[in-house]
């Protein structure tokens, strides 16, 4: 459906005033012609015409020129048509016969999966349950009835319940979504490379490595670098060396100490922060691994959280996340309205509107240059 | 580069044109005009050797006795026609149409005077050259020969379109130059008054006249749409008005004026026709001595 983003660009079309003045003031312009046989010629002034335009094609080339542009000021949009049918989701795992008669037969179903496919299709990719239905949430125009059919164990979604800017019917019927496959959390493994001055600090991370009850290795930064699985800790000052970088590029994870100068990038991020939210790490991306760097020196007096006995598990948080939770019943995930209603995705004729004019204005030239070579004595 | 203001497509076909003058057709079998003087030797042409069977009185007798060898004298006959390329200079001569801006009338004139130079060369007539102004009246005397031809050209080549149609004072030149018996040409368009007296006067005084009025295509047509500002070229007047306004009266009032210039040059016994600068330049020649207009392209 054809929608203005600027109506008020339109005031614009005022200005067709200005070819239609053009095109009456240059009816009097009379040309200049030798003419010997003078004396025949009537000598009375003609009466005086009626409104008239000269060159009409040019004019109405003109003015659908100056309407194009007044067009292209107010920006039309082209959004897709949407119809204001009931709308009924239902997410993989429910019982499909309970869920046609939960809504009841002729309601026409669709699958809260990508690309919302029709009930009687495969559902395709299942997950992100509640993506999803912000996705659908966001799709559907305002005012449409929406009713969502789940099973009543969810599985695949994010730790808040959905704000939509609707109410919802929120059905749930019988089943459960398959619950994902339980992932072990591997520990990280350490491999220590230390410059000679900063021996002190091979301790923390000792300490650490037994804490988890990993092996641990640690020798000086000459020392060839350890396998790609393990953690590299390098501690160092100054630049690293092309050795580690390359580790990184190839999809290494290189924690590095506060002394060491990473390659500056615009992706730097905090990932650790004490409970005051002071940065304690930041991470940046490089090649296809990751960059870890310690803001601070390994000294409790600057650095209070290496005497915690909490401080392993939050640098194995850092170094191998904890999958989120992702299952939830689904009585305790009934959206709540609340949002404010999304613009939906439109489609800009800006650009078509601009070749328009630009084709346009090159046949106005044409036009008008043609008329004054006729015109040429 | 020898200017020659003839195309050459027209000069192609001047082969079939015949200058002829009115009196003269028929009065007389012998010659291609009538003529007075019939003894030949009047004009000296060249000396050639002696043949056995040359008249005795037609060796130059002197010559021998410087010589010691006989020579003939031979002469031209000399043709008693002498036609007069009368050129109109006015302003208007300069107008012309917006389709063809390079041809005015007074281009279209200099080819057809060219042309009648071109025919009167090949008949062995004399041709001169009179043009008409304001400013002044200018003469080229009457010659026969190539050399005539060159004048001609080389004179054709000056003219420039400017002023107005002399007095009655200044035409004397005019009077003292064309004897009777002349063939005259005009080439003008006819708009001034003093034009029409004086192919009027020149015809009732015994001299041949023939008359060519140059009329532009627009003045035939009057293609004007929308607002002009017509000017008169030789008055400073101007006439505003809308073409398509203006048509139908002028076109009824210049056919009118045409019929009524035409009616006059016919009770004067001044052959006539017109030239459209849209015609090929030699259609006006075709039409005044083409003998046989039906086989011709005589437009």
């Amino acid at each position: 459906m054809p929608a203005l983003l600027f109506p008020l660009g339109l005031a614009a079309l005022l200005a067709v005033v200005v070819p239609l003045v053009i095109h009456l003031m240059r009816r009097d312009e009379l040309r200049p012609l030798v003419f010997a046989a003078l004396r025949w010629l009537d000598p009375r002034p003609k009466p005086r015409q009626r409104i008239r335009f000269s060159e009409w094609p040019l004019l109405w080339v003109r003015l659908l020129l100056i309407a194009m542009l007044a067009l292209l000021l107010a920006r039309p949009v082209l959004t897709a048509p949407l119809s204001d049918k009931p709308y009924v989701a239902v997410v993989p795992g429910a019982d499909p016969k309970a869920a046609q008669q939960a809504v009841g037969e002729d309601a026409e179903a669709h699958w809260l999966t990508a690309g919302f496919p029709r009930l009687s299709d495969t559902p395709g990719a299942v997950g992100e349950v509640s993506s999803r239905l912000r996705q659908l949430d966001a799709q559907l125009p305002q005012g449409v009835k929406l009713t969502v059919v789940v099973p009543q164990t969810l599985q695949g979604v994010d730790a808040e319940r959905p704000i939509l800017s609707r109410t919802v019917d929120w059905r749930i019927v019988a089943r459960a979504m398959p619950a994902a496959k339980s992932v072990a959390t591997k520990l990280p493994v350490l491999s220590l490379r230390y410059a000679p001055d900063r021996a002190a600090d091979v301790r923390w991370f000792r300490a650490v490595s037994a804490a988890w009850q990993t092996p641990f290795e640690a020798a000086g930064a000459d020392a060839a670098l350890p396998p790609k699985d393990r953690v590299l800790v390098w501690l160092g000052s100054g630049n690293v060396p092309p050795a580690v970088r390359a580790r990184v590029k190839s999809g290494g994870t290189v924690l590095v100490g506060a002394q060491t100068v990473l390659p500056a990038s615009p992706q730097r991020r905090v990932v650790w922060r004490d409970a005051t939210g002071a940065p304690l790490m930041e991470a940046q991306g490089e090649g296809r691994g990751e960059w870890l760097r310690l803001t601070r020196p390994l000294r409790p007096a600057v650095f209070p959280e290496l005497l915690e006995p909490t401080f392993p598990d939050q640098l194995a948080a850092v170094l191998s996340p904890p999958p989120s939770p992702a299952r939830v019943e689904a009585r305790d995930l009934i959206p709540v309205v609340g949002r404010s209603i999304f613009t939906r995705p439109s489609e800009e004729l800006t650009p078509w509107l601009a070749l328009l004019v630009a084709a346009l204005f090159l046949i106005e030239r044409l036009l008008a240059t043609a008329a004054r070579r006729r015109a040429a004595p | 580069m020898v200017y020659d203001p003839i195309p050459p497509e027209v000069r192609h076909r001047l082969k079939g044109l015949r200058l002829f003058a009115r009196r003269a057709s028929g009065a007389s079998g012998i010659g291609l005009h009538a003529s007075r003087s019939r003894g030949a030797g009047l004009e000296f042409a060249q000396y050639r050797a002696y043949e056995p069977g040359d008249e005795l009185r037609q060796i130059d007798w002197k010559l021998y006795a410087r010589s010691d060898k006989f020579f003939v004298r031979e002469s031209e006959r000399e043709s008693p026609l002498r036609v007069w390329i009368v050129l109109d200079l006015s302003a208007s001569m300069g107008q012309s149409d917006a389709a063809k801006p390079g041809w005015s009338r007074l281009e279209a004139a200099r080819a057809m005077a060219a042309c009648v130079g071109e025919l009167a060369l090949r008949q062995g007539d004399a041709f001169g050259l009179i043009t008409l102004s304001d400013r002044g009246v200018a003469v080229v005397e009457a010659a026969a020969g190539l050399k005539a031809r060159d004048r001609l050209r080389l004179e054709l080549f000056k003219l420039k379109p400017e002023g107005g149609f002399p007095s009655l004072a200044q035409l004397s030149p005019v009077w003292c130059r064309i004897r009777a018996q002349d063939m005259v040409m005009v080439f003008s368009d006819g708009f001034d008054e003093g034009c029409a007296e004086l192919m009027t006067r020149l015809s009732a005084a015994g001299r041949d006249v023939l008359m060519v009025q140059t009329l532009t295509a627009e003045e035939r047509d009057f293609p004007f749409q929308g607002g002009y500002r017509f000017d008169d070229p030789e008055g400073g007047a101007e006439v505003l008005g809308d073409g398509k306004a203006l048509r139908a009266d002028f076109l009824k009032r210049f056919a009118a004026a045409r019929q009524a210039f035409e009616a006059r040059l016919f009770a004067a016994g001044v052959r006539h026709t017109h030239y459209w600068l849209d015609e090929p330049v030699d259609a006006p020649l075709w039409r005044l001595f083409g003998q046989k207009p039906s086989g011709k392209e005589t437009v």
